[in-house]
């Protein structure tokens, strides 16, 4: 069954291998590479989920065996595919969200002269991506999880002329670094205690070999760990991610919804048979999922760059999957995964288009009204806002945000401060979104966006131009149907996604929890259980009081804002939060500036004369030999000559 | 002889009987284009062949007393027979424009590769010099071809004087094993060797001065002194030819010869492990140190291969000292360092344009600003060779690595690490320069003909050299990735 299961991360691989193989191709071409590869992926992808799910019988993994790669007597990393319900929704759900970006993109890129390029590296992250979902030992997994991380720095980075671009995508590439070095420290010790990195084998094991609760298996999750916080932008390596925004939009809305930033969920996710042996590990990881989700809601909350607010928000929203994962909701975390996916990679790219129709403007306070304007835009946008807001009974969002609330409650490893903190953060959240929905959307316009082509020239070739000063990417300046059909798309699984899993007193449909449950465990429930109805609606009047509150100061009363901003302890409050918390400060202050001096005064140090010594021996060594090579034919014979002596004394004398 | 031994020497046959027609076919009719063809047909029976007589001969017969034809061997005549191939298609078209006769090229590529075919099987010592001297034979014409050019020719008189020596030497060092051992047979050394007889200086000369032959032929230091002249001074193809074809034969017979010594006393195991561990180690240093700031792009690889071979022999080295036989990891580096060493020499052939070879690093300067598609076949030789994971060159060194880590042989070990990094120097001094932009060019620098610009601009009639480096990025890429061929049983 599925033997063409390598074709799905194939297509994209080879599409980026041809981008870059033939220069030169016409737009049109690059559009149907690109696009076409990862739509092709992503149509072979829900193929093989009908396949798989409506296989008769109990739902089995596939594993494919690609070919062995160097195979040793003690190690054989396998170049092979791991198919069950996890690694499927994970594919399905990056396959699908790709392609409608992909999509997007070749309207939103449609100007820029890079365009051949920008699409060989968004190729090269779906795949990178899917050979991360789809390995079946934690080698390749680490293959894609690299190669997820090079193309983020090369994508952030895309518009290289600017300095500042080139900082962020470095910033990005060392910061997730750190958790990668904490990850490959993790394989390693994996390695030695288990003799392989396959990663059903180690789940087979890890139960016989490590004692739960064990200094080792609390290590090995812990690393693990630290490699996930890099990758999915957790406290305390979630710094880079605000910074990403430099990307085009449309690289925003991969890494924040289909690539990236989910592999440490599903990282943790995967390794669970890790993580069950190593409970406090994963009370730090709740922990870590509530303090980031609030940290992050109050920064997004002072955000004035559309951008940055969807970028706090993304980081806010996988701390809630976090929280899912340390309390053990391994279910609930992956359908926050999904639904999460969907609405986020809407918000992205409805703020894409609102950037181009204000012409490369991201302060939200420089917009207004456009509601009117954008009509599209805006009910597309307003359904990922929802969604993002959990409005009850009506969105996806809400759906898995509920579950991960509910869970926090009744998991035995769960609390009600974990749950109140998640609480909070869902009325922040219902807040910040609802405060960019009035803002951005409503109130006076402040400035016009942008139409046709105007006084800006180049109308003839739908183009906007360069603008002198600033090196500003040249954009269109209407928006075609590829940009609205995702949009469109999207905004649909926005609201309607949900409903592969409700709660079980609106209705008994728990078919996302029924397939992952064959390799997640559930989380093991308290005795007493809260009443599911209560929690409801509370996080049903979070989210409301939230959208409430946003009405009350962004809409009806917005001098209030103002007011409360001339307040001397809040207007710092507010300074620290919008600059993430001061944790960039800090990190210039504690390893930045140190490390910098340290280089400076190191400049001459007297550990360089032993490596320039080397390298100078190596040239006498050179000039030594060369002066054998004389090119006399008597002295050639004589070192055969001398090579036999050299022999036959070494023979005689051993 | 029986049938069954007909079909054994099947593809050694085809070779030899391919050279003798060739050779009478061009009496009556002179034609490149005839000869070129005939030869690749012939190569690639031989090719075909292997597969049929595998996994070797039967265990008796008249045959088993001069070759023995096992999978060892037969997996070296794959290489051999390979590598020839590879040569006579880039020949083609390196000879095509040239004022010499070209026909004779294939018949002497044709014969030196039986000679080598010959020497990987040899069981005999007869067999050992036959194949040795047809090898040199055809190989100091080969080198000497261009006539045209002085420097071409005193390749081959070097050659010549050399191989001879080196010949004499072995003749000398058999004479001796078969003074101490009265068994003229490679396999029948093993019963006297075992049995006991006192070691004599006799028999420690012998050993070496045969290991001083096979290591003439493998560029060992201190017998590597000829490489880089005749690297140098032969024509491109035929470079490529002594890097792959030769070093193959000979480096397949060093193993019979390590693997016979190891029954013997004490004292032959231990001098050979040593006699083989300062080659090694010398070879590595020297061959690295030499190309460190060779300008030369022949003379840089000639050097490379000595370094290459003294990698190599850190597998050969756990059977001298008594250890588990690394046979794969032997055939296996020796398969990848003959597909990277022919692409290199490929890519300088294509180059080379109007008879003139682009030796100089020099003329790469910016190549991959002019043919990219060239210079990005180069910079995978390059990286092959310097040992870059997923280029066969990495596995390659990998496995021979292993083997030493394994026997814990590690003086070599860390040898080869050290010298990895050396090596890694050079080979991106290549690379770097073949993708620096050339500065902009004074108008009279246009004027002159042999400005380097002038030179290696694409040329629609190197279809047959492209495609070829196409195949053997290819395998340089399978093999990279695949490493399939590295668990056959040897």
């Amino acid at each position: 069954m599925l033997d063409w299961l390598w074709v799905i991360p194939a297509l994209p691989l080879a599409g980026f291998v041809l981008l870059v193989g033939l220069r030169g191709l016409p737009r049109p071409v690059i559009a149907l590479i690109g696009v076409g590869s990862v739509g092709a992926s992503a149509a072979l992808a829900l193929l093989a989920a009908v396949r798989y799910l409506s296989a008769a019988g109990p739902v089995v993994p596939i594993r494919q065996v690609l070919w062995t790669w160097l195979p040793l007597t003690s190690f054989h990393p396998t170049i092979g595919l791991h198919l069950d319900p996890l690694s499927l929704l994970m594919m399905v759900v990056v396959t699908f969200v790709a392609f409608w970006i992909h999509l997007y993109s070749t309207g939103y890129m449609a100007c820029d002269g890079g365009y051949g390029r920008f699409f060989a590296y968004m190729n090269l992250f779906v795949g990178a991506m899917l050979v991360l979902v789809l390995a079946d030992n934690l080698l390749l997994l680490y293959l894609g999880w690299e190669g997820v991380g090079l193309c983020s720095y090369l994508l952030i980075g895309f518009w290289y002329t600017d300095p500042a671009n080139g900082r962020a995508a470095m910033k990005a590439f060392i910061v997730t670094r750190v958790g990668d070095a904490a990850l490959a420290v993790g394989l390693l010790l994996l390695y030695w205690h288990f003799g392989t990195l396959d990663i059903q084998s180690i789940a087979l094991q890890a139960p016989h070999v490590w004692v739960s609760g064990s200094g080792l298996a609390i290590a090995a999750a812990a690393l693990l760990l630290g490699g996930a916080v890099g990758k999915s932008a957790q406290l305390p390596l979630q710094t880079w991610l605000p910074d990403a925004m430099a990307g085009p939009t449309p690289v925003s809305a991969l890494i924040h919804a289909a690539t990236m930033v989910t592999a440490g969920v599903y990282l943790i996710a995967r390794m669970n048979a890790i993580f069950e042996l190593a409970l406090p590990v994963g009370q730090v990881v709740a922990v870590i999922g509530a303090v980031t989700l609030l940290l992050a809601a109050c920064s997004a909350l002072t955000q004035t760059d559309i951008k940055r607010i969807l970028a706090y928000s993304t980081i806010s929203q996988i701390g809630y999957m976090f929280l899912a994962l340390g309390v053990g909701a391994y279910s609930a975390a992956m359908f926050h995964f999904m639904t999460h996916a969907f609405f986020k990679s809407l918000l992205f790219l409805a703020a894409g288009a609102i950037i181009l129709g204000m012409h490369h403007e991201q302060n939200i306070f420089k917009m207004g009204g456009l509601w009117r304007r954008m009509p599209l835009t805006f009910v597309t946008f307003l359904a990922g806002a929802l969604s993002l807001a959990a409005l009850p009974f009506v969105t996806a969002g809400f759906y898995s945000k509920d579950l991960i609330l509910y869970e926090t409650l009744a998991s035995q490893r769960g609390s009600p401060v974990l749950w109140a903190c998640g609480l909070v953060g869902a009325v922040l959240t219902a807040l910040y979104t609802f405060r960019l929905v009035f803002v951005v959307f409503f109130g006076p316009a402040r400035r016009e966006p942008q139409r046709g082509g105007s006084a800006r020239g180049t109308a003839a070739l739908g183009c906007g131009s360069f603008q002198a000063q600033k090196p500003e990417p040249p954009a269109p300046t209407h928006i075609s149907w590829t940009m609205t059909l995702p949009l469109v798309v999207l905004a649909v699984f926005a609201i309607v996604a949900g409903a592969v899993e409700l709660p079980k007193n609106v209705y008994q449909v728990t078919l996302l929890s029924d397939w992952l449950g064959v390799v997640l465990p559930a989380a093991p429930q308290r005795e007493h259980l809260p009443s599911l109805a209560k929690v409801q609606i509370i996080a049903g009047a979070a989210s409301l009081a939230g959208i409430v509150a946003a009405w009350l100061l962004y809409r009806r009363f917005p001098s209030a804002v103002r007011v409360l901003r001339l307040v001397r302890p809040w207007r710092q409050v507010y300074r620290l939060w919008q600059g993430g918390w001061g944790f960039d400060w800090l990190y210039r202050r504690l390893v930045v500036e140190p490390f910098v001096y340290l280089a400076r005064a190191n400049r001459r140090d007297f550990i360089d004369l032993f490596y320039g010594a080397i390298g100078e021996s190596a040239k006498l060594l050179h000039a030594v030999l060369s002066w054998g090579q004389t090119g006399k034919v008597g002295w050639y014979a004589a070192c055969l000559v001398i090579g036999a002596i050299v022999l036959i004394t070494i023979l005689v004398l051993t | 002889m029986m049938t069954r031994d007909l079909l054994a020497l099947g593809p050694m046959l085809i070779t030899a009987g391919g050279a003798v027609v060739l050779l009478l076919a061009l009496a009556v009719c002179r034609s490149h284009a005839f000869a070129s063809a005939w030869s690749v047909l012939v190569l690639a029976a031989a090719l075909a062949a292997i597969p049929m007589t595998w996994p070797g001969a039967p265990a008796s017969g008249d045959l088993l007393n001069l070759l023995a034809i096992d999978s060892w061997a037969l997996a070296f005549w794959g290489i051999i027979f390979g590598s020839a191939l590879v040569v006579c298609l880039l020949g083609f078209e390196y000879f095509r424009p040239l004022a010499v006769q070209a026909e004779e090229f294939y018949v002497l590529v044709l014969l030196s590769a039986t000679g080598a075919a010959v020497l990987a099987a040899a069981d005999h010592f007869a067999t050992v010099f036959l194949g040795l001297e047809l090898l040199s034979v055809s190989l100091f014409a080969l080198a000497a071809y261009r006539r045209d050019q002085a420097i071409s020719i005193e390749a081959g008189i070097k050659y010549l004087v050399l191989a001879g020596t080196s010949s004499a030497l072995l003749l000398f060092g058999l004479a001796l094993l078969y003074f101490h051992t009265a068994s003229l047979r490679l396999s029948g050394l093993a019963g006297p060797l075992l049995a006991g007889h006192p070691d004599t200086i006799a028999l420690y000369a012998g050993i070496a001065l045969v290991l001083v032959a096979m290591g003439f032929k493998l560029g060992l230091a201190p017998m590597h002194v000829w490489t880089p002249d005749v690297y140098q001074g032969s024509p491109a193809p035929v470079s490529a030819l002594v890097g792959s074809v030769s070093k193959a034969g000979a480096m397949a017979f060093m193993v019979r010869l390590a693997g016979v010594t190891l029954t013997g006393t004490p004292g032959v195991r231990n001098g050979v492990f040593y006699g083989l561990l300062v080659l090694a180690i010398a070879s590595m240093f020297t061959g690295n140190l030499l190309a460190l700031r060779q300008p030369n792009i022949k003379r840089l690889l000639a050097y490379s291969s000595i370094a290459h071979m003294g990698y190599c022999l850190l597998a050969v080295l756990p059977m001298a000292a008594g250890a588990a036989l690394d046979r794969q990891a032997v055939f296996y580096y020796m398969l990848a360092h003959a597909v990277s060493i022919l692409g290199a020499f490929g890519c300088v052939c294509a180059a080379s344009e109007n008879g003139r070879e682009a030796q100089h690093v020099e003329d790469y300067r910016g190549l991959a600003w002019r043919r990219p598609v060239l210079a990005g076949v180069f910079s995978l030789m390059l990286l092959s060779l310097a040992g870059i994971p997923l280029t066969a060159g990495f596995l390659g060194k990998f496995y021979v690595l292993a083997s030493g880590v394994r026997n814990a042989l590690w003086l070599p070990a860390v040898c080869l690490v050290i010298n990895s990094g050396i090596g890694l120097f050079y080979y991106l001094r290549v690379l770097g320069t073949l993708y620096q932009r050339e500065e902009a060019e004074s108008p009279d620098q246009f004027a002159t003909s042999t400005a380097p610009s002038a030179l290696l601009q694409p040329s629609p009639q190197l279809l047959l050299t492209h495609l070829t480096l196409a195949a053997l990025v290819v395998l340089l890429i399978y093999f990279g990735l695949m490493p399939a061929l590295a668990s056959l049983p040897m």
